[in-house]
């Protein structure tokens, strides 16, 4: 922290606030608040003589309330820069005359209590995720007890209690009579693998924190019986096996299960547990002096202020998700963001120091080669075609289109920012935006050959390029049997399927047509998938306004890893193809026969060039 | 609460009611055939 905020390189703003981000790789302006500090940073030296005269205490935070600080403070004593700060809304000196009692006694005048937050613009080239997680509240747990029974507490709290500088100089207490506890039992889980209450994830680092906390109390007080209850034991790390066995050979007595309820005895205010024998059945009753509860973590409450500043995506278990799980584990869907940390799930120190290293050095790639490189499949707008009605950048989930709709004047794609789902192709009622390597004509132009002939026996399928076309290669390669005729169309995103590409397959006689994207918790960009099923849900509409079946056009989500499914939905679907009559495709042909005129010529012949051109680009 | 809407599959035409959010989009599935070609009815209008 201390060379962080030393190094030449690095400007850190603490105790700040990022408010806006605007902008794209290598052009983001960031706004960030500084908070109004109220005291001199470049001044003051942490000597704490206006410590002595506060006369307000409150919690201090960083001991998890185990002890107070006063309303003129240092977050915690490594704090870099190495200054203090003022709680206004706790501080008397925001009326002079009722205090003012730093203000009296710094000799370095560091004190302003008219301080004001500021407003920076930041321009950067990328961006950083970093911003961590939050530690399960375990109160809801009733069956524990915490908050009811005072020798009850959290892991974070026997952290500070069993440290050094913390409140009791690491000497472990119990917190009801202040003396050296004989037993205490760690439960592990708590509030993870749970579906009930907390989140259904492991939390990956309570299990080693406990293991080491064993090792830390034997170390010091080999005296002290300890037992886990736990589910299992993840040791899964460089060592951590080695550690857990440290921690048997020294004592710790590890015992399967989970304690279904924890009873005080307001007498001795020892804890019983009482926990199920998973090896002789029955239940089994353990008395200790202390309980530690191995709390889990989750993704901060503010996660979702943070996705939308800078357009991310996250995993169901609300941490933020990376652009590829295997090839991209620290880069965002946005170009130019990258995540280090809990921010991306929960980890230890060292996965969180090793992903810091990598996203720094993926963010010094990009900004070291002064240009990004993008792919060839992003958007273009053709401008004689474009109306400026704004409505592609409300699709874009990328913000990659600006357009004055005031001014009229035509929509802007900033390729740089464009990730190629073509949403907004798909979206402009006006045709005015096309795709780099999937434009309209190459679309139609496979819809056209797949239903040249016996249009009647086949089934055309739209799939994404990222899950259910790979879906459909997991299909393949484990040998899941699927029906042969089904036609396959890849596009990059099923946000990219245009309504006229579906009427026009069954305007050429398709029975069925399917559109398979990836699952909305896997949408590979943000959103663009809420996009599809709203289309969807008007062309069933639409379809049924036709007479024409609205089954017809066939919608799944699948994920590359449901090889299975890819099979399964095939087939499902080539049974409802089988039902469809040559009456219906025949009326369906006609119904729809408007699709296939040509366009106006003048907006026919536009789009035609730029297609070129952009094709042209492209290669 | 949410409120429930009824829905249709596509797939295998059964009818079942779900939550539903005027305005947002959610992936939804058939409960009874597991297909995504969920389909919410319209009451229509008397
Ligand atoms: S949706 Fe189409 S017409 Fe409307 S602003 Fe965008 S490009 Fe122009
Ligand atoms: S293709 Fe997708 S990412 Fe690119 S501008 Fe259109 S909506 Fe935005
Ligand atoms: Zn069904």
């Amino acid at each position: 922290m201390a060379d962080v905020g030393r190094h030449p390189n690095i400007e850190l703003l603490a105790y700040s606030e990022v408010e806006n981000v605007a902008g794209y790789v290598g052009n983001f302006t960031v706004t960030v608040r500084k908070k109004a500090r109220y005291v001199d940073v470049k001044e003051c030296t942490a000597c704490g003589d206006c410590i002595d005269v506060c006369p307000v205490t409150a919690p201090d935070e960083f001991e998890e309330g185990l002890a107070t600080r006063k309303a003129i403070y240092q977050p915690f004593p490594q704090a870099v820069p190495s200054a203090f700060v003022l709680n206004i809304d706790e501080c008397l000196g925001n009326n002079p005359i009722a205090c003012g009692k730093c203000l009296e006694v710094c000799d370095k005048d560091c004190i302003d209590y008219d301080d004001k937050d500021e407003h920076v613009d930041i321009d950067v080239g990328t961006v950083i995720v970093t911003t961590g997680m939050e530690v399960y509240d375990p109160t809801e747990l009733d069956e524990f007890g915490y908050t009811r029974y005072e020798n009850v507490i959290t892991s974070m709290e026997f952290e500070r209690l069993i440290n050094s500088g913390g409140p009791t100089e690491g000497h472990l207490i119990r917190l009801t009579d202040h003396k050296q506890p004989k037993t205490v039992a760690f439960i592990q889980c708590v509030g993870s693998r749970s579906e009930n209450k907390g989140n259904p994830y492991c939390s990956n680092i309570c299990c080693m924190n406990t293991v080491k906390d064993c090792l830390l109390i034997k170390d010091h007080y080999p005296e002290i019986d300890i037992k886990v209850f736990y589910i299992d034991i993840r040791a899964f790390g460089k060592g951590f096996e080695d550690l857990f066995q440290r921690s048997k050979e020294k004592g710790a007595i590890y015992i399967r299960g989970i304690p279904g309820e924890i009873e005080e005895d307001p007498e001795t205010r020892n804890l019983k547990l009482y926990v199920e024998n998973t090896t002789a059945g029955g239940t089994d009753c353990h008395e200790v002096d202390m309980v530690v509860l191995s709390v889990g973590v989750h993704a901060r409450a503010d996660s979702d202020a943070i996705q939308k500043l800078l357009t991310l995506q996250r995993s169901q278990d609300g941490f933020f998700l990376e652009a590829h799980p295997k090839l991209k584990p620290v880069d965002a869907a946005t170009q130019g963001v990258f995540f280090a940390g809990c921010a991306e799930s929960p980890k230890d120190i060292k996965d969180s120091v090793t992903q810091a290293g990598a996203a720094a050095a993926r963010a010094n790639r990009l900004m070291m080669q002064g240009k990004v490189s993008v792919e060839a499949i992003t958007s273009t707008i053709i401008p004689d075609l474009c109306k400026a009605c704004g409505i592609c950048v409300k699709v874009c989930p990328y913000n990659a289109i600006s357009c004055d709709t005031k001014a009229k004047t035509p929509a802007v794609v900033v390729e740089a920012a464009c990730s190629g789902c073509g949403a907004c192709s798909a979206e402009c009622p006006f045709g005015a935006i096309t795709m780099k390597h999937f434009t309209d004509r190459q679309i139609e132009a496979q819809i056209d050959a797949m239903l040249e002939y016996n249009s009647q026996d086949k089934v055309l399928a739209f799939a994404c390029n990222w899950c259910s076309y790979s879906g459909g290669d997991l299909a393949g390669t484990n040998r899941f049997q699927y029906p042969p005729n089904t036609r396959l169309i890849r596009t990059m995103c099923s946000g990219r399927v245009d309504k006229k590409f579906v009427l026009r397959a069954f305007a050429r006689g398709a029975p069925i047509v399917l559109l398979s994207g990836c699952h909305f918790a896997d949408c590979h960009y943000i959103n663009a998938v809420h996009w599809t099923q709203r289309r969807v849900e008007k062309l069933w509409d639409e379809l049924e306004k036709k007479g024409i079946r609205p089954e017809r056009l066939q919608l799944e989500w699948i994920s590359a890893a449901e090889g299975q499914k890819f099979a399964t939905v095939m087939r499902a679907v080539e049974d409802l193809r089988q039902k469809v009559t040559p009456e219906e495709i025949e009326h369906t042909k006609k119904a729809l026969a408007g699709v296939l005129e040509p366009p106006k010529p003048k907006a026919a012949a536009k789009k035609a060039t730029e297609e070129e051109a952009a094709a042209q680009a492209a290669a | 609460m949410a409120e429930e809407a009824k829905f249709k599959c596509l797939r295998c035409m059964s009818e079942f009611c779900l939550p539903y959010t005027p305005g947002v989009t959610e992936e939804r599935t058939c409960p009874n055939c597991m297909s995504n070609s969920v389909r919410r009815l319209k009451e229509k209008k008397e």
